[in-house]
């Protein structure tokens, strides 16, 4: 008999390899396309906001820093939205015992972090081939402050998807939260360069914090002095063990209400 | 053994609850083939998938040592955006098949279920009679104690439908089936047993006969 352990990784392994399989496998140009869907927001973005305003911060590639921060964003965003998805998606799936609802987030957010990491690594290149400085300063703490925000999204993407399948007016209300966070979460400015007073107003975003802090340890030339760490251990346990709460004594209703 | 307790399953439908089980408390002996009888809307679904631990009591419990498959139905329990093969391997993957045993199982469900090029095609361009014989021949591949299934039987052309039940019968040899089914014939060659459920009462008939009688009579 397999223990609970394995069965977990059985499970999240044939999850993993459906959603890759779904996700790569289907177009002629799948792999490419994964990718190149991550990317294309961020050139657009990003050139963008380069034309419109090009302000420099000094000691800083800008570009590199755009790149590193919508990185980031959309590995969260995403890490988000297909987690909301994933019992949906999955429906069918349920009618083998060993499959539960919390197996299938665990492996989008695994597939996310793929993604995100092929992705950082076609920006990275093309970045060196062109002469950008993709430098970092601390690795080491860039990959922690990434590992976070990942747990953050997990956490944020397991209580999302438990709400949004008994309340369907969370999932409403979330896509629309989530659109202006492009703009409130210090991507394509640093939280020192705004007036004091926007300042406190962007850090209650714990995005903003994130991305400060992955901009701070990345860039020599920044630092991660506007990082609330306690706030955004904040944001990341509480949804967590709310969302495992519910998700728990909520789990029969839930692959009911799915049926 | 299948022991349930106390069991109370019901749907609320606007203001009423229609009871599939009303307070059912009865152990169902191990070993035998079991036909689940009962008139359409009954339930008896609903009973195979809380057979098959996908589906729970409001109240009480159901309870047994033995393994049971996911329950086979006309849906399948396919994922629809995923192939025949790959839903094959997804399978093959939770229940801890190794590679080689996923490229067995690949042949084999293939060969049987008889789906030439469809294996490599979308569930979701598969009739409900493919997806069927996809379930069935899948399940053969496994070792449950109970094979639950939902009138899957009767799929397919006549030779098909010969083979499965010449695969079932082969298979019951080890295992045990819980077979819903409306085909009478079918019941009678491989069940040894039968229950009979309306009203949200079930009742347990030692042989399949009676079981028909009871059924046939109140319908």
């Amino acid at each position: 008999m397999r223990s609970v352990l394995s069965i977990f990784f059985n499970v999240v392994t044939a999850l993993f390899l459906r959603e890759v399989q779904t996700r790569f496998g289907t177009k002629k140009l799948g792999y490419f396309w994964a990718i190149f869907d991550a990317m294309l927001m961020i050139f657009i973005f990003a050139g963008l906001k380069m034309a419109i305003a090009p302000k420099s911060l000094p000691g800083v590639d800008f570009a590199v820093f755009l790149s590193s921060g919508f990185l980031a964003f959309y590995l969260w965003k995403n890490i988000v939205i297909r987690s909301m998805n994933a019992f949906s998606s999955n429906k069918a799936l349920f009618v083998y015992k060993q499959v539960t609802p919390f197996d299938t987030i665990v492996a989008r957010v695994l597939l996310e972090v793929l993604v995100s990491s092929l992705a950082t690594m076609v920006f990275l290149f093309i970045g060196w081939y062109f002469g950008f400085d993709i430098s970092v300063d601390n690795f080491l703490m860039v990959i922690v402050s990434v590992i976070w925000l990942v747990v953050f999204g997990f956490g944020f993407g397991l209580l999302s998807a438990v709400l949004s399948t008994f309340y369907e007016t969370y999932y409403k209300i979330l896509n629309v939260a989530l659109s202006p966070l492009l703009f409130v979460s210090a991507l394509m400015y640093t939280v020192e360069s705004l007036p004091v007073a926007l300042r406190e107003i962007v850090l209650y975003n714990p995005l903003a914090n994130f991305i400060e802090m992955i901009h701070g340890y990345y860039f020599k030339a920044l630092d991660t002095r506007y990082v609330d760490y306690s706030y955004m251990l904040y944001w990341t346990i509480i949804p967590l063990f709310l969302g495992l709460f519910l998700y728990q004594n909520g789990k029969r209703k839930l692959i009911m209400s799915l049926k | 053994m299948i022991k349930l307790t106390n069991v109370t399953k019901y749907y609320k439908t606007k203001n009423k609850k229609k009871y599939i089980l009303n307070d059912v408390t009865m152990s169902i002996p191990t070993g035998k083939n079991i036909a689940i009888l009962g008139a359409n809307g009954a339930g008896k679904s609903t009973l195979l998938r809380m057979l098959g631990q996908i589906d729970y009591p409001n109240v009480g419990t159901i309870t047994s040592d033995k393994s049971f498959s996911w329950p086979m139905g006309l849906s399948g329990g396919f994922q629809g955006s995923m192939t025949g093969r790959n839903n094959v391997k997804f399978v093959c993957r939770i229940y801890g098949k190794d590679d080689e045993n996923i490229k067995e199982a690949i042949e084999f469900v293939k060969d049987f279920s008889e789906l030439g090029d469809y294996f490599e095609m979308p569930i979701k361009k598969y009739s409900s009679g493919m997806k069927s014989r996809l379930s069935f021949a899948l399940s053969l591949f496994f070792h449950f104690d109970y094979m639950i299934i939902d009138e899957t039987l009767s799929v397919g052309d006549k030779a098909f439908q010969k083979k499965s039940k010449d695969a079932l019968r082969k298979k019951i040899e080890k295992s045990n089936a819980i077979l819903v089914s409306h085909s009478m014939g079918t019941l009678r060659e491989i069940c040894d047993v039968s229950i009979y459920l309306n009203n949200g009462e079930l009742k347990y008939f030692d042989n399949v006969e009676d079981g028909i009688k009871c059924y046939e009579s109140l319908k």
